[in-house]
């Protein structure tokens, strides 16, 4: 009997105990403040690839952050949220979109994805104090006087002469040809591409063609080029549902020098798109290959797949603007609410970049804009082979 | 040279099947299907999923797409477009309606296959090559096959007995009626063979361009763009309108390079001065 | 209704635009409101351009053009010869009347889907033109434009500067909703003007128009002239707002939703583009919450409208009453079309 009552007695101890934890976690748990990062961009239409990337890995990693218990910011612990607006690649909505993430207090958006919206979006985030990183190469929106816009990639104009310097140096490259989209991001990354080809002395063999970007059979295009016999083939600015098209049809026209994007590209989609065709395809494959990675990466691209079904290879760019976001914030607590504490700690912010194996998280561009406007993130030139990207070579931009 | 007209050819061919149901619908009902496009993009996915992902034979996962489209465009007409074409003031309404369709197919076919280019193995592999001309066998066989179906169409339309009857439907809705053809039940055939048309195409050219699920809406703009210049609601036109924009993309992306991005330019402004010299294109009715 | 209440309903709707919306945001502080007001403001002024080509029978899918030429005209202005904004915004506005009036000669000959489709290809036409003109700076677009401004009459300042507001989103907002009045105004007036009957007599029949002496040709060009100026007007608007122009910046796709706003509003009826585009606009941004799901909700609440009002919106109202206050429908299917209405209006009560 006694036994029972113990056993019983204990048994009631455990429970009340463990609801106590439990209570305890949750209240712990509630007790995380919220901090709202923002995001507009691109989800839907023929672009949505570029936006998806980015809401997808923003969202992998607030989870992530938050199942560990979320972030401490000076003495308060956030839960990280994600708010995300699809401005469907229209710089009317991109402002309408900005202007939603002023009214819901957030201070850190990341995007738009494309020019347009880029510079549409500036009046807004600096009359409304918020700090934007747009994937968008124009540098009006990061030299002074904007100071609000925050370049979230490698853009072009930095990667493409380390580029062709290699590929001059290693390769043996000496005619360059170019082909863009006829759309503003294409047509001004050929433009600085053009620019820094010839500044390397190289011989630009056609640098006019384009194509429209819901071009599906790029045969037509490529066919004067390929007569030409460059070298050296670039596809600027090239959208990653275009370039196995565009391999493939070069490749197939009998095209046989090389082949390079400054653009970030997924190896998924260069195999099913163009097979072994797509083989030594260079370009700046996104900020991480295997040969870099830490384990930390590792684990988010297994997150990533788990949630979604599969891993886009864009993201090992898009990952570091929140990180950014996140980390620069716990060096500064007060920039929470106040973008010009913000701008403060970019000009010395350091802190270890968790996904490479040695790295750090710093804010760059005094060359490109005479200010740190931009983050900096691996430049890792990658070559395709057989479904996967081989490390050429790792740059880093100052 | 020969490149080059080989690959308006080639162009041309599967231009003109895209172009081949926008008309017909057009024909039977005055809808302008905006969602065409997204037809065609759904024909490549159920393709991409049973050819590409499932490893089945090539022709069922055409088969296939011919299928689900079908059933897709008839369940469209029927309770979409019939009760709003009936109900509707001005024919010209189910532009909204077409357009919402587009919308929601593009909203399906994003959630249900991502928005990432999809591509499938080759059906053939290798290529052709001579001194002045190289193609690869998968394009011979699609450019082939491109032009067999669009042969069996204008067979079909020409001497079936539901071709008999969408023809008369096309040529006098009201007299048509009277002639005792079943109009509900022929615009629903024709509907969905519309449609079973951009599932084909899409299928077809999956093996070689792959898919996205955004190319619709730019796809419906191309194959509106040849059926106006072969002359709206006509079989013949949009097969004419199909190769001249073939070759016109052709020939015009190879002379006028040296020029930068005009092209497009160029062609569009010549077709805006064609239409005004002749405002229903090659051949079309004289309502438009 | 008659004239008088009508007024009385405008100058109420008015006031509440002017007074109450800011009133509201002041409120509740969703300061955001501003800016989706603006653009809906604006866009309906675009779309009221294609409604009037509407009404002469025409599907027009080329505003987007005209909405594009109007930024870049008041953006080159602007910049390259310092001419104030506020001279630019009329500026613009006839600038594509002149254009319209070159290009509509030749293709409102076409009717159907062709004049439809000839439009749509004008809008492609544009970008592109903006993309390879030397003026327009090309792809890389006219960013940096000065906020518009200060007015002054006699020292006295009318509008001030918009650089120097607290809140310049407040200051468009006016600016927008003055503007969109001043159309619908107008647009209503000449709707009931001699020149909107004629007008109607092309919907229903060019050719019987034409030969009872009406100068079809002119009433063609005029009515796309003002259509463009509309477009126009808008799209200088929209580059000061966001103070940069791209080639991209008005699209196909934009050219759609004006038409497509039209069409949801109901084509007959004046207020018709004004209450589709506030319905398109405002619900895809109510539906932002809903994340990957927006385009999903979005299209089928499209749908089902077309299903239950294909007449547009603002048929909804006819349901009840006589058909007194439309004049939308052509004489011959107009008691078809009553009788269908009131169908309609049972079937969906």
């Amino acid at each position: 009997m006694i036994s029972r009552r113990i056993a019983l007695k204990s048994m009631a101890l455990g429970a009340a105990s463990a609801l106590a934890i439990a209570g305890m976690l949750a209240s712990a748990q509630a007790e995380n403040k919220k901090l709202k990062i923002g995001f507009v961009g691109v989800t839907s239409g023929p672009a949505a690839a570029w936006g998806t990337s980015n809401v997808r890995s923003m969202q992998v990693r607030a989870d992530w952050l938050n199942e560990k218990g979320g972030v401490k910011i000076g003495d308060d612990t956030y839960d990280i949220e994600i708010v995300t607006f699809d401005d469907q690649k229209d710089p009317k909505r991109a402002i309408a979109g900005m202007e939603k993430m002023a009214e819901q207090g957030i201070h850190y958006v990341v995007g738009p994805n494309v020019d347009d919206g880029a510079a549409a979006v500036r009046p807004v985030a600096e009359s409304k104090g918020i700090i934007y990183f747009p994937y968008s190469f124009p540098k009006a929106l990061y030299t002074p006087p904007a100071s609000n816009a925050v370049l979230g990639m490698v853009a072009n104009y930095q990667s493409a002469p380390a580029i062709y310097k290699y590929l001059k140096e290693n390769k043996g490259v000496t005619k360059v040809a170019f082909v863009a989209a006829n759309e503003s991001d294409p047509l001004s990354q050929r433009d600085g591409g053009v620019e820094a080809a010839k500044a390397l002395g190289l011989e630009v063999v056609a640098q006019n063609d384009t194509y429209p970007n819901d071009t599906r059979d790029f045969t037509p295009v490529l066919t004067p080029i390929v007569q030409l016999k460059p070298d050296l083939l670039v596809l600027s600015g090239v959208a990653p549902a275009n370039a196995p098209l565009l391999i493939r049809a070069a490749r197939e026209l009998g095209y046989e020098g090389l082949i390079s994007a400054e653009t970030a590209q997924d190896a998924t989609v260069l195999q099913e798109g163009a097979g072994e065709l797509a083989n030594g395809f260079i370009s700046v494959g996104g900020a991480s290959t295997p040969e870099i990675r830490s384990p930390e990466m590792e684990e988010f691209i297994d997150r990533y797949t788990k949630k979604y079904g599969e891993y886009n290879d864009e993201s090992n760019t898009k990952v570091y603007a929140l990180e950014y976001i996140v980390e620069t914030l716990k060096a500064n607590p007060a920039a929470i609410d106040n973008v010009e504490e913000y701008k403060k700690t970019m000009e010395t912010f350091s802190a270890p970049n968790p996904f490479v194996k040695e790295g750090t998280l710093k804010y760059v561009g005094m060359t490109s804009f005479g200010q740190k406007r931009q983050i900096s993130v691996p430049m890792v030139v990658t070559e395709f082979k057989d479904g996967k990207f081989d490390t050429l070579f790792v740059g880093e931009v100052d | 040279m020969e490149q080059v007209i080989a690959n308006g050819l080639y162009l041309g061919a599967q231009y003109a099947l895209i172009a081949l149901g926008l008309t017909l619908i057009f024909a039977l009902m005055n809808v302008l299907n905006f969602a065409h496009g997204q037809m065609y993009v759904l024909g490549g996915f159920v393709t991409y999923t049973i050819y590409g992902r499932l490893g089945l034979p090539f022709p069922v996962a055409l088969a296939a797409s011919c299928v689900t489209l079908g059933v897709v465009g008839a369940l469209i007409e029927k309770f979409l477009f019939r009760p709003v074409v009936r109900r509707s003031e001005r024919e010209e309404s189910t532009m909204l309606l077409a357009a919402a369709v587009a919308f929601f197919l593009d909203a399906v076919i994003l959630l249900l296959f991502g928005e990432k280019q999809r591509g499938v193995p080759k059906i053939v592999n290798g290529v052709f090559v001579s001194d002045q001309l190289i193609m690869p066998y998968d394009r011979i066989v699609v450019g082939v096959v491109a032009i067999a179906m669009i042969a069996a169409f204008v067979l079909y339309m020409q001497y079936s007995r539901p071709g008999r009857a969408m023809r008369a439907l096309a040529q006098d809705r009201t007299a048509a009626q009277l002639m005792g053809v079943n109009v509900d039940r022929y615009s629903m055939i024709g509907f969905a063979l519309g449609a079973l048309l951009a599932g084909a195409v899409g299928s077809l050219l999956v093996t070689i361009t792959g898919v996205n699920s955004g190319i619709g809406g730019p796809i419906s703009i191309k194959a509106f763009l040849m059926v106006m210049i072969g002359g709206a609601g006509v079989v013949g036109g949009a097969i004419a309108g199909g190769f001249i924009l073939g070759m016109m993309e052709s020939v015009g992306l190879t002379v006028l390079r040296e020029y930068g991005d005009i092209t497009y330019l160029v062609i569009f402004a010549l077709l805006m001065v064609f239409l005004s010299i002749r405002p229903n294109g090659l051949m079309g009715k004289p309502w438009g | 209704m008659t004239a008088t209440a009508k007024l009385f309903a405008s100058a109420a709707l008015l006031l509440l635009l002017l007074v109450g919306v800011p009133l509201f945001i002041n409120a509740t502080g969703r300061s955001d409101l501003y800016y989706t007001l603006t653009s809906v403001a604006l866009l309906s002024i675009i779309s009221a351009g294609v409604w009037i080509t509407f009404y002469i029978g025409r599907i027009n899918i080329g505003q987007g053009a005209y909405a594009l030429m109007g930024g870049y005209v008041s953006a080159i202005l602007v910049m390259e010869y310092g001419v104030s904004f506020w001279v630019t915004l009329p500026l613009a506005g006839l600038f594509c009347m002149a254009a319209s009036v070159l290009i509509g000669l030749p293709i409102l000959r076409l009717r159907g889907v062709y004049f439809a489709m000839v439009t749509l290809v004008l809008t492609e036409v544009a970008r592109l033109l903006a993309l390879a003109l030397p003026i327009t700076n090309g792809a890389k677009g006219i960013v940096s434009i000065p906020q518009p401004g200060r007015i002054g009459l006699f020292g006295l300042t009318i509008v001030p500067d918009f650089a120097t507001l607290a809140n310049p989103r407040f200051a468009f907002y006016v600016v927008s909703v003055l503007l969109m009045a001043l159309c619908f105004a107008a647009l209503y007036r000449l709707k009931n003007s001699r020149i909107g009957q004629l007008c109607q007599s092309l919907q229903q029949n060019e050719e019987l128009a034409s030969s009872i002496g009406v100068n079809i040709t002119y009433l063609r060009v005029l009515a796309y002239a003002i259509s463009s100026f509309l477009g126009g007007v808008g799209g200088a608007m929209f580059a000061a707002i966001s103070q940069s122009i791209y080639p991209s910046s008005f699209t196909v796709a934009d050219s759609i939703n004006f038409m497509l706003n039209c069409f949801l509003g109901g084509l007959g009826y004046v207020f018709g583009p004004m209450l589709g585009t506030f319905v398109l606009y405002f619900g895809w941004d109510l539906l932002f919450q809903t994340g990957e799901f927006q385009l999903l909700i979005f299209s089928t609440i499209l749908i089902a409208l077309m299903l239950l009002l294909p007449n547009g919106l603002l048929s909804l109202r006819l349901s009840g009453r006589p058909k007194a206050t439309a004049a939308a429908p052509p004489a011959h299917r107009q008691e078809e079309a009553q009788a269908r209405s009131t169908a309609a209006g049972r079937a969906s009560s």
